[in-house]
């Protein structure tokens, strides 16, 4: 563990902020409320009645808590007489960034408010609406710029006297949480969370209503449900799914309908009385939080306040089952079923991984999570931990990569809780935390993290005196883990225990401890959950996977629910899948039966991370090396499939190059000529773009073969370095696809591309160059209105790295423009980038 | 005027001309990994639109003397030369804007870091979608328009011509499309998804010469409901 602390480093929160605080409630039916022993009523559309009332479209609605309060007091006042208890502000759109500098977000809020409470409200909710612009990684806007937009707005509606938050209309679970934080670290308030869904039952970035569940009401929602987006009818079953899986009360403000234009005018068609019927459903099933968003009126809320008269809250059945949740989808175990984590995200004692780590170069992580995931895994683990590297960066950086390419929960495996804590603090899900352990230290140290942000985490039975022998040993270390899991309020179903897996070949009475442990955990602890990393077991014997596989058949029977383990091991998952057949987890052996009908009892062999990968994305499926009429001679043909653009076969080819000749007469004498043929004939307009590029992915194939035959003959130095390149799209610019060409094909002709993304900062590229000395950047603009960024990213170069050289590229770009923003080449396309790379560097 | 279209096809011309095809010939592999991304195009696509019409209230110049189309019931202004040109005589305009979704954009930022010949691939099936949907938003104007019995031009977007980026923000309030669509903005006014399109259509009271010319040539025809009517948006 590093020396740093958690509450070391960036200091943005106050320092107290892990530590669990009370609520603030206003009165005891709130309290009864927040406990879901008692109904609540919100009120219905702001923005509709501000229409009817003459708002033009377009203009920012919030402005009139200054300009006309009147107005929007009468708005509320016609919402308490229909028996609202709950006011919301017209503050939808108050941030920093919407309200630009037309007025101050605390202006608004004391307006806003102020127009609550003089409407007679019983309760003033503040509303939060979304900031507007879009996260990272989707979008530009960082984790910690949309939460210092919320906490300015919750700061400013708590000074001013709001009772609760209301955050709604939320459709990036991010964003929900940013929000939510906001409003847990800047005040003690209780806080409602309501996202949008569409038809498909999924929010605009993905999100379920189970992901929305699990998620929010882990991190401490006080209320979580729907609102907007669709008609009650509709809203109705998409709440009903949240419900099993809200350890909160659950709220619903529906539209009233769809809107359509009548003669000029916007209307929804759901009345009061077909509103309230859907309504009544929702809370049969449980709902306790009732209002109404776009589209209701008074009358809406009249109904729905009558429809509360005399009923008491439904009795409702909220799942115990562990769960763990990415942006998109849960991740849930109920008991008896077993799960399965991807271990292969983790550099120790795996080459590939470390190199991949170090350079920055993430495709090889990227494609081991999809590769992960199509073998069965469940939930991914991600480790950054090399001493060279800056993990708490790398980790940050992985767990935002991995979110556009998988949407499995990860588990964050740190032992520093500061890069726990990053990792956590922005992932928009619920996270399994690996781990904790016995130790006070370290259960003061990650538990506080667990608890603020909600995550499951994995306890080891290891404390200060090591790891017990027995399995009693390790029963009380779980005990003391699961004790002050408790004193935190961490539930049960969010611990799970790791008893431990040590090699049977040093100690043979190890397994059984180890298997007792899991029956004894499950037996003594009820509610807890267990893992365990299974390879350990078979160290220092020979046939490893089946030993490994025969142990984890032990395992599941003992009790274990999650296997840490290599999904791509086609043994491991064939124990998996056959244990759930045995278990009934896998009902009437369906899946078995579909996947496994005709499997022979042949040994599998275990595929390497890399033939899968590379199988796997191999463009077109496994045609065969040598297709009638290629010629024979291992040399031609890799050529002819470079030039292709066949990438499948080039490994096998070039591996037969390198044995007939020598890795640089495949460098020199097949792959480089054969991409010159390329280019002359993108040049001629005999290739078109698609073509080029699939040509340079073969040869990179074909390079990375040639990579790994040298390194693994020690002969490193035979291969020459050519230099490094760093390419980026320009701050404010999200286009990165003739970034990617460009690299793609400077990295074929061998040069070390470091490649910053996009949307990146001046100082970023200054500081990469910098970094390495490099001698050449390349920089990317699409937009007309990111050409300055590029200007300003140039003018810092010419500062802090006088040596390097800039060349500039994007479909706004010409000589005139690149000149004009101090670049020193205009590259019109890929291939004359890559001639000014060979006339800089060489 | 939140719609939802049924788009079951992708021009695979269109899709090839983005790529810069001119014709040549190309491997099998090549031409079954462009029709894969086509039809995963389709499927993780949600072609919507939203649009509104308000009527125009006067022309002017702003201070700055820049030329101004004022908008009823909207603050949105239509400002430039080759706006005032596009809507000169136009008595309503047709406000639009439509997107394939989030889960495009999650498609293209995966590709992004894993298959970056897919990515231009993919990239171009979706601009040929997002087109397609502009095309059957677009028609859903021309028919509202015709059943006020007016005449449209053709769709025309911020940020071509001098018709300012700074549209955008107001544009997509107007129709409150992050709410109805998703579509959100960065500070450099770009849309996010960025395979959406925001566009004007001009509504006049009489034919115009830019009034799609023929049925058969029309991107909106298969979106067309005028047609089935036995009219045509000609009159």
């Amino acid at each position: 563990m590093s020396a740093k602390g958690p509450n070391t480093g960036e200091e943005r929160w106050p320092k107290d902020r892990l530590v669990p605080h009370s609520r603030r409630v206003r009165d005891e039916h709130l309290a009864a409320v927040l406990r879901g022993e008692e109904f609540l009523l919100l009120d219905g559309a702001m923005g509709t009645q501000l229409q009817a009332r003459g708002l033009a479209a377009g203009e920012l609605p919030e402005l009139l808590c200054l300009t006309n309060p009147a107005e929007i007091r009468e708005v509320h006042a016609s919402y308490v007489s229909a028996g609202a208890e709950v006011v919301t502000t017209n503050t939808f759109g108050a941030n920093a960034a919407k309200l630009g500098d037309t007025a101050s977000v605390a202006e608004v809020f004391s307006a806003a408010v102020a127009c609550a409470c003089e409407a007679g409200a019983r309760y003033v909710a503040a509303d939060l609406g979304p900031t507007g612009q879009l996260l990272e990684p989707m979008g530009p806007l960082p984790f910690d710029d949309a939460y210092g937009l919320f906490a300015e707005q919750v700061r400013a509606a708590d000074a001013a006297g709001a009772d609760l938050f209301v955050i709604e209309t939320m459709a990036d679970l991010a964003e929900a949480k940013a929000a939510l934080l906001a409003v847990r670290e800047n005040s003690d308030l209780p806080a409602f969370v309501t996202m949008t869904f569409g038809e498909d039952g999924r929010t605009f970035l993905g999100t379920t209503p189970e992901a929305a569940a699990v998620t929010l009401s882990s991190l401490g929602a006080d209320v979580v449900g729907i609102n907007c987006g669709l008609g009650p009818a509709a809203v109705a079953p998409l709440v009903k799914r949240m419900l099993p899986w809200a350890s909160c009360p659950v709220m619903a403000q529906a539209n009233a309908g769809l809107p359509h234009v009548v003669d000029g005018v916007t209307t929804y068609d759901v009345g009061p009385e077909e509103y309230a019927e859907a309504v009544a459903g929702m809370l049969d099933a449980g709902v306790t939080v009732i209002g109404g968003c776009c589209g209701t009126t008074p009358q809406h809320i009249a109904r729905e306040h009558e429809l509360l008269a005399g009923r008491v809250p439904a009795e409702r059945h909220v799942r115990d089952s562990f769960a763990v949740s990415s942006a998109q989808e849960i991740c849930s175990l109920d008991y008896g079923q077993v799960g399965v984590i991807g271990e292969r995200i983790n550099p120790t004692g795996k080459r590939l991984m470390k190199e991949a780590l170090r350079s920055g170069d993430h495709d090889y992580v990227m494609n081991m999570a999809i590769e992960q995931g199509r073998a069965g895994a469940q939930i991914l683990d991600v480790n950054a931990g090399l001493p060279e590297i800056d993990e708490r960066a790398v980790m940050c950086q992985l767990v935002s990569e991995l979110q556009g390419v998988s949407t499995l929960p990860l588990q964050i495996d740190a032992a520093d809780p500061a890069v726990i804590e990053a990792a956590v603090r922005s992932y928009p899900g619920k996270a399994l935390i690996n781990s904790t352990n016995g130790k006070a230290q370290t259960m003061a140290d990650v538990l506080p993290i667990v608890k603020h942000y909600g995550c499951a985490v994995v306890g080891l039975t290891l404390d200060e005196d090591g790891i017990p022998a027995t399995a009693e040993g390790r029963l009380s270390i779980a005990r003391k883990i699961v004790r002050e899991c408790e004193q935190l309020d961490i539930p049960r179903h969010d611990v799970v225990i790791d008893c431990l897996t040590m090699a049977a070949s040093t100690d043979q009475t190890q397994p059984r401890a180890i298997l007792d442990a899991i029956r004894l955990v499950k037996q003594e602890l009820p509610g807890v959950r267990t893992v365990l990393g299974v390879s350990n077991i078979s160290f220092g014997l020979p046939f490893r996977p089946l030993v490994n596989g025969t142990f984890l058949a032990a395992a599941f029977s003992a009790g274990l629910d999650l296997a840490i383990i290599n999904p791509c091991l086609t043994r491991m998952m064939d124990v998996v899948d056959s244990w759930r057949v045995l278990s009934g987890e896998d009902e009437s052996a369906q899946y078995f039966v579909a996947n496994y009908a005709g499997r022979g009892d042949r040994a599998p062999a275990p595929v390497s991370a890399g033939e899968k990968a590379a199988a796997l994305s191999a463009g077109a499926s496994a045609a065969p090396a040598v297709a009638p009429g290629e010629p024979a001679d291992a040399a031609a043909r890799a050529c002819e499939l470079v030039l292709a653009g066949r990438k499948g076969p080039m490994p096998e080819v070039v591996s037969q190059v390198i044995a007939e000749h020598d890795p640089m007469y495949a460098i020199n004498e097949v792959l480089i000529p054969a991409l010159d043929v390329v280019g002359e004939r993108f040049e001629k307009g005999i290739f078109f773009l698609p073509q080029l590029m699939a040509s340079a992915e073969a040869a990179k194939a074909g390079f990375e073969t040639i990579k790994a035959a040298v390194d693994a003959s020690g002969q490193g130095a035979n291969v020459p370095e050519k230099g490094s390149i760093v390419v980026c799209t320009v701050h404010g610019d999200i286009h990165d696809i003739g970034k990617n060409i460009v690299r793609m094909l400077l990295e074929n002709y061998g040069y070390n591309v470091i490649d910053l993304g996009r949307d990146v900062p001046p100082q970023v590229v200054a500081d990469a160059v910098v970094k390495d000395h490099v001698r050449l950047c390349g920089l990317s603009a699409l937009m007309t209105a990111t050409v300055p960024a590029m200007a300003e990213t140039i003018e810092l170069l010419r500062k802090e790295a006088p040596w390097c050289k800039v060349v500039v590229g994007g479909a706004v770009l010409n000589p005139e423009y690149a000149k004009m923003v101090g670049a020193d080449f205009y590259a019109k396309d890929a291939t004359e980038t890559a001639r000014i790379a060979v006339e800089v560097l060489g | 005027m939140v719609e939802s279209y049924d788009i079951g096809s992708i021009d695979r011309s269109e899709v090839l001309r983005y790529m810069g095809y001119a014709g040549q010939s190309m491997t099998a592999e090549l031409e079954g990994r462009i029709d894969g991304c086509m039809k995963r195009c389709l499927s993780v696509g949600g072609p919507r639109g939203v649009w509104r019409i308000f009527d125009v209230e006067g022309t002017g110049t702003k201070e700055d003397g820049t030329p101004c189309v004022r908008l009823a019931g909207t603050s949105l202004e239509l400002l430039g030369t080759s706006m005032q040109k596009h809507m000169e005589g136009a008595v309503a305009v047709g406000v639009m804007a439509v997107t394939v979704g989030m889960g495009v954009e999650r498609e293209l930022r995966r590709l992004s870091l894993t298959d970056r010949v897919g990515q231009v691939v993919f990239d171009a099936a979706a601009t040929t979608l997002v087109e397609r949907t502009a095309d059957a938003c677009e028609a859903s104007i021309v028919a509202a328009g015709h059943e006020r019995g007016l005449f449209a031009n053709f769709r025309f977007s911020p940020g071509y011509g001098d018709m300012p980026m700074a549209t955008q923000p107001v544009l997509l309030q107007a129709l409150d499309a992050q709410r109805q669509l998703g579509i959100t903005l960065t500070d450099t006014l770009l849309m996010v998804p960025t395979k959406s399109v925001t566009a004007v259509v001009g509504l006049f009271e009489t034919i115009q010469p830019s009034t799609h010319a023929s049925c058969a040539g029309c991107p909106c025809f298969d979106f067309c409901t005028i047609r089935p009517t036995g009219h045509t948006c000609r009159g």
